[in-house]
């Protein structure tokens, strides 16, 4: 499952990480992310020791989402050094996840 | 209570029509109704989502990734859902909706329309469809289904599945009066 990330442990999970850190942001009123999240678990259990796989809920935590300026959800966001190295917007297929996290290992 | 509006992205029509989905956008926030509509930023989507913007209401934006790839959503709204595909994204609104309004449209308006009126028939969706009538933009189509009624291609009772309002004030009342639909619409559906 993906660690559930929030305004107080963001810098600690996130930031501070030295391994690459997705960060699932979503909401409860989102269709597209309940398509989105069984993926993200799926690659958490895949990718064990390799990469953090997180989820953040942008209602609970609006200061990381607005620190980030999440307007567009389902958006995951790829950080590697405390850094944003990529960014997917949408549901899309799993494949495309995949790639974007491979690059940054 | 959550309102869904259809409305054109086309920004070269008459300003009369973009006056009134700026009030209709002014009166919904004040009344605290919540909008879903298509996220678009142009036309009289766009001036919907400006005014409840300004005027401190809450409006979600529902688009497909292809559309917000083209850079055709608003840019301002603080709730966008990005959905893979056009049917994802009917089929969000109408989840999110309690009531249904078109404002004046082109062909993607007209196929929402129809469709919350479809649903409504077969008893799928049961709140209100407010048709925005400005400058009897409308009045074609009202005539059309008419026809319908006439032609018994839609039984009488159908009448009631929507409303037509010529001004926003008057969409307001539709929503506020939030008339109850046929208690059995299905058992009405078949003519």
């Amino acid at each position: 499952m993906a660690i559930e990330v929030t305004d107080s442990n963001f810098d600690e999970i996130v930031i501070n990480s030295d391994k690459p850190v997705i960060v699932d942001f979503w909401a409860e009123w989102c269709g597209p992310c309940r398509m989105v999240a069984p993926i993200i678990d799926e690659i958490s259990k895949e990718y064990e020791g390799k990469a953090v796989v997180t989820k953040c809920d942008v209602d609970s935590n609006p200061r990381v989402a607005s620190k980030y300026s999440i307007r567009n959800i389902p958006t995951v966001l790829y950080f590697k050094d405390g850094k944003i190295a990529d960014k997917q917007v949408g549901a899309v297929p799993k494949s495309n996840f995949v790639a974007k996290l491979n690059a940054l290992i | 209570m959550t309102i869904c509006v259809f409305a054109s992205s086309s920004s070269r029509i008459n300003t009369k029509y973009a006056e009134a989905a700026s009030h209709l956008g002014c009166l919904l926030s004040k009344a605290h109704m919540d909008v879903v509509y298509g996220g678009g930023g142009m036309g009289l989507m766009g001036k919907l989502a400006d005014s409840m913007i300004e005027n401190g209401g809450t409006i979600t934006g529902v688009i497909p990734l292809f559309m917000k790839n083209e850079g055709w959503n608003h840019s301002e709204v603080s709730r966008m859902i990005i959905t893979p595909d056009m049917g994802e994204r009917k089929r969000l609104m109408f989840e999110m909706a309690d009531a249904v309004v078109a404002l004046p449209g082109g062909i993607g308006t007209l196929e929402e329309l129809t469709e919350a009126i479809t649903l409504k028939q077969l008893g799928l969706f049961s709140g209100p469809i407010v048709i925005l009538n400005t400058m009897g933009f409308y009045n074609s189509l009202i005539d059309f289904l008419e026809q319908m009624i006439s032609g018994q291609f839609l039984r009488l009772e159908h009448r009631k599945i929507w409303e037509v309002a010529g001004t926003p004030e008057e969409v307001m009342s539709c929503l506020l009066r939030n008339e109850a639909w046929h208690h059995d619409p299905l058992g009405i559906a078949k003519i």
